[in-house]
């Protein structure tokens, strides 16, 4: 009978412990195993290390001297040159600029002689070295030579020409350190790009920053005519040929760097609510600056909106009525605006465009508008607005004139630099938060998309910062470019919400229901099994 | 005569002085523009939904009338109402919706955007269009489309309770969330500033977690009291609208595009005699004194603009004027077709 009890005692020992170990050693696992959070492993070293690394960029500056005078002193205006352009910076990104300085040889002297207009020895010397977007050349020419170039002068391909005298050194070299430095290389916009990229902001809102728009791969341009009377002013306008005819070669530059769609459209009977003041003189109405804000309001309400998610620029030509016809714009002095337009930032622009006096007779009067004069003003605008202007000329630096692109060489290299540097900034930013997000909420599935476009981000990153440091502008803004996208793409991954998942503190009440039923007994079980086992021993040992 | 002569002289001096000061400051102003934004948005929210909460959707509905009179266009609004008012069938009068018993104006009128209605007002929803992460066929009058320029109005008003915010009777935003997601839009810089309007019961705890620069927040009571609503419509047997949105709104309406109210004043509006419950407000988040902010800046749609001095010179170009717009007898031959178009054999023919 005992030994009958004792069987049994020992296969239910036996038996708790046997569950008991498969709960434990099979059971724990695989639960673990199975309600994993799918997390893909992101390089999160690799982004922190991106986080801190400076961002360079290198410049190449060559000075060709055609002034036999100057040839010894050579030497000492490469180094002044080098140490005025080299300066530690503070901020996270540092330009290396590479000076240097040497006689023209003879193809290049041949090639001075027979230019006859400083436009012409640009353009040779565009021809000689047009490989990369980094490199400037200056040339010194002699103040015997027949062309003139003071004050400096830069052409359209980006080579600087000044004429230098041996006395005027030192005032030369300081007049062109900052045509290098703020008109060709743009290091002040570049920091600006970099300070908006990373979320610093100055207190007061700078201008220049504020009326560019952010970098996109791509932005939608849009050109509305608006006509309060179609009945008595019947405006026509060639808009599709003055697309093709003037905007398209400035897109075309354009067009491997970013994606700008064009649209136009006609809307009648819009008004402007605010209505023009009439002039003392009775002959025209006019509006001053205080107005303006209050015109973009209810235009910006019909003007629509494009399916797509790009920034949009609009530019409005606005043909007034008979009743207040013409009317100007007067700046604060109260003088009237030449082009009688203004631009509003990140949003777009818009121009009065004043009919010709009426005929008398009935009907409406046709109205042709001149599509090269309203191109003028919306290209010069969306320079302004895309960050490729640069300054005015002023008494040390005049420009050579813009051609039919309306941006020049050297213009498109410093909005690539900007660019860039804004680009690869963002990227960054966002990987650094993205990455932070994911730290902090432990429960965020990780799917392998974000994953790939995490891991395609930083090798952009990291090829770009390369190409930039090299001094290749071009392929490093692509790449740039790419890193971009990817980390948006990967940011705004809309799997990465943390509602859709349970919070910590309630796993608990989700587990336990379930779990607590069957581990309790089996616990008992396994607790009570050893006890009766040790017992048994402990017996076993007394009986011996 | 003396006198005279003695004043104008010291006008005239007093005048040059103040010219050189000016002279002086001038360029500096010129680098600068008024305002640090440079568009505005609002996202607008109306939780609850069933006839007995008209005066919730009469609220939000206000606060867009308002938002659209002041400047901002449809396409920078966010609208999320659950659209059962206008036409309840408990609606005595269809396709309308009053916020005042006395039927002043209709604020559903014939031009309402509402960009999440119905079972789509949901907190997924909001969180998404707060932080962005919407599924990429979303189309852009859903998103919220903000940049680091842009100021934000965010209006919500349903049933609240303390940390919490009830979301249509099927679930609830908690205060930890909503600081999270404004967390995430300042991590992508997806607001200037933000203004941050409550309308519902203990309003004041959903903002007492926000921990993300630039939030200025109001909300029309304390924990542990209750916000309450100004006046029933006999006609509807419903409540129309709240105390704290009423008054609000009758603030509001004094306001122009172009006046110069400044957000603390609109932080004292409805007093504790009128509201019952207390306002409160949170300022310490936001860097700007309230009472030098414009009610404009968040409210309305001011753009900076900038004068157009100099413009570049194009160079004559030839237009192709083959290819472009035609007018009514030109265009019939640009239109004549290159083949014959003609029907389809209905029947198949045996030859």
């Amino acid at each position: 009978m005992a030994g009958e009890d004792e069987k049994e005692k020992f296969t239910q020992t036996y038996a708790a412990l046997g569950i008991g170990l498969v709960c434990i050693l099979i059971g724990v696992p695989l639960w673990w195993k199975t309600t994993e959070i799918y997390r893909v492993q992101l390089p999160y070293a690799d982004i922190h290390r991106l986080a801190e690394t400076k961002i360079q960029y290198s410049v190449e500056i060559e000075v060709i001297s055609f002034n036999s005078k100057l040839t010894k002193s050579l030497p000492d205006i490469a180094k002044s040159l080098q140490t005025s352009l080299t300066r530690e910076k503070r901020s996270s990104v540092q330009p290396v600029y590479q000076v240097r300085v040497r006689d023209a040889n003879n193809k290049e002297t041949s090639l001075w002689k027979k230019s006859k207009t400083l436009d012409d020895l640009d353009e040779a010397f565009w021809e000689l070295t047009k490989l990369r977007h980094s490199k400037y050349t200056i040339l010194f020419l002699p103040e015997s030579s027949n062309l003139r170039a003071r004050p400096q002068y830069v052409g359209r391909f980006g080579n600087v020409i000044v004429t230098v005298s041996k006395e005027g050194i030192t005032d030369m070299l300081q007049q062109l350190v900052p045509t290098i430095q703020e008109v060709l290389v743009r290091e002040g916009a570049v920091e600006k790009s970099l300070d908006a990229a990373q979320g610093l902001r100055t207190q007061k809102p700078d201008k220049e920053s504020m009326r560019w728009f952010r970098s996109n791969p791509g932005y939608d341009v849009t050109f509305t005519l608006v006509n309060p009377q179609p009945d008595v002013l019947d405006v026509q306008w060639n808009i599709q040929a003055g697309i093709e005819g003037y905007l398209k070669p400035f897109l075309d530059k354009l067009a491997n760097f970013s994606d700008i769609s064009v649209a136009s459209q006609v809307l009648h009977y819009v008004g402007l609510v605010a209505s023009p003041k009439k002039d003392s003189s009775e002959k025209f109405h006019f509006y001053t600056e205080q107005d303006l804000p209050r015109m973009i309001n209810p235009l910006e309400a019909k003007l629509g909106s494009h399916a797509s998610n790009n920034p949009t620029l609009n530019f409005v030509v606005y043909v007034p009525g008979k009743a207040s016809s013409p009317v100007y714009i007067r700046d604060q002095n109260g003088e009237r605006v030449a082009s009688n337009s203004f631009l509003s930032p990140r949003w777009g622009g818009i121009l009065i465009y004043n009919a010709e006096a009426r005929s008398k007779a009935a009907g409406p009067t046709t109205v042709d508008i001149d599509i090269k004069h309203i191109m003028e003003v919306f290209l010069t605008q969306m320079r302004l607005l895309l960050n490729i202007h640069v300054q005015t000329p002023n008494q040390q630096v005049s420009f050579a004139e813009l051609g039919k692109e309306a941006i020049t060489e050297w213009e498109l290299s410093g909005w690539l630099r900007c660019r860039c540097v804004e680009n690869l900034a963002t990227a960054k930013a966002s990987l650094q938060s993205l990455a932070q997000l994911l730290d902090q909420i432990v429960n965020i599935v990780i799917n392998d998309d974000i994953g790939r476009e995490v891991e395609d981000a930083v090798r952009s990153i990291e090829h770009s910062e390369e190409l930039l440091a090299g001094g290749h502008l071009h392929d490093a803004f692509i790449e740039s470019r790419n890193a971009i996208v990817a980390s948006e793409k990967a940011f705004f991954d809309q799997s990465l919400l943390e509602l859709l998942y349970f919070p910590e503190d309630q796993k608990f009440a989700i587990y336990i229901p379930l779990f607590l039923p069957i581990s309790i007994p089996v616990l008992t079980s396994i607790v009570q099994a050893v006890k009766w086992l040790k017992q048994h021993r402990r017996e076993k040992l007394k009986s011996q | 005569m003396a006198d005279v002569f003695g004043m104008k002289v010291l006008l005239s001096f007093a005048l040059l002085g103040a010219a050189f000061v000016f002279a002086g400051n001038e360029e500096k102003v010129q680098e600068f523009f008024k305002s640090g934004h440079t568009n505005n948005w609002a996202v607008l929210v109306d939780t609850s939904r069933f006839w007995f909460n008209y005066r919730h959707v009469a609220n939000v509905l206000s606060i867009y009338r308002s938002v659209k009179r002041l400047g901002i266009p449809d396409s920078h609004i966010i609208l999320m109402v659950a659209d059962d008012m206008a036409c309840n069938p408990r609606n005595p009068r269809p396709a309308t919706v009053f916020n005042n018993a006395k039927q002043h104006i209709n604020v559903y009128g014939d031009d309402v955007e509402v960009d999440y209605r119905g079972y789509e007002v949901t907190v997924e929803n909001f969180i998404r269009v707060l932080t962005g992460r919407l599924s990429p066929s979303t189309p852009s009058s859903k998103r919220l489309l903000s940049d680091e320029r842009s100021n934000v109005l965010v209006y919500m008003t349903g049933h609240g309770g303390d940390g919490f915010l009830k979301f249509q009777d099927a679930e609830e935003v908690s205060n930890v969330e909503l600081a999270d997601a404004f967390e995430q839009m300042w991590q992508k810089r997806r607001y200037h500033e933000v203004f941050f309007m409550i309308d519902t019961c203990q309003a004041e705890s959903m903002f007492q977690k926000f921990y993300s620069p630039n939030i200025l927040a109001v909300a029309s009571s304390r924990v542990g009291e209750d916000s309450l609503s100004h006046h029933v419509d006999p006609a509807l047997g419903v409540y129309v609208i709240d105390r704290y949105t009423y008054h609000a709104l009758e603030f509001l309406e004094g306001v122009n595009p172009g006046s110069s109210k400044t957000m603390g004043q609109f932080l004292q509006v409805c007093p504790r005699h009128q509201c019952i419950s207390t306002v409160s407000k949170r300022t310490d988040l936001f860097k700007r004194d309230p009472d030098k902010v414009l009610l404009t800046d968040f409210f309305g749609s001011v753009h900076n603009v900038e004068l157009l001095q100099d413009t570049i010179k194009l160079q004559n170009v030839t237009l192709d004027s083959s290819s472009t717009t035609c007018v009514k007898d030109s265009c019939k031959k640009k239109a004549a077709p290159k083949q014959t178009l003609q029907y389809a054999e209905q029947f198949p023919s045996p030859f």
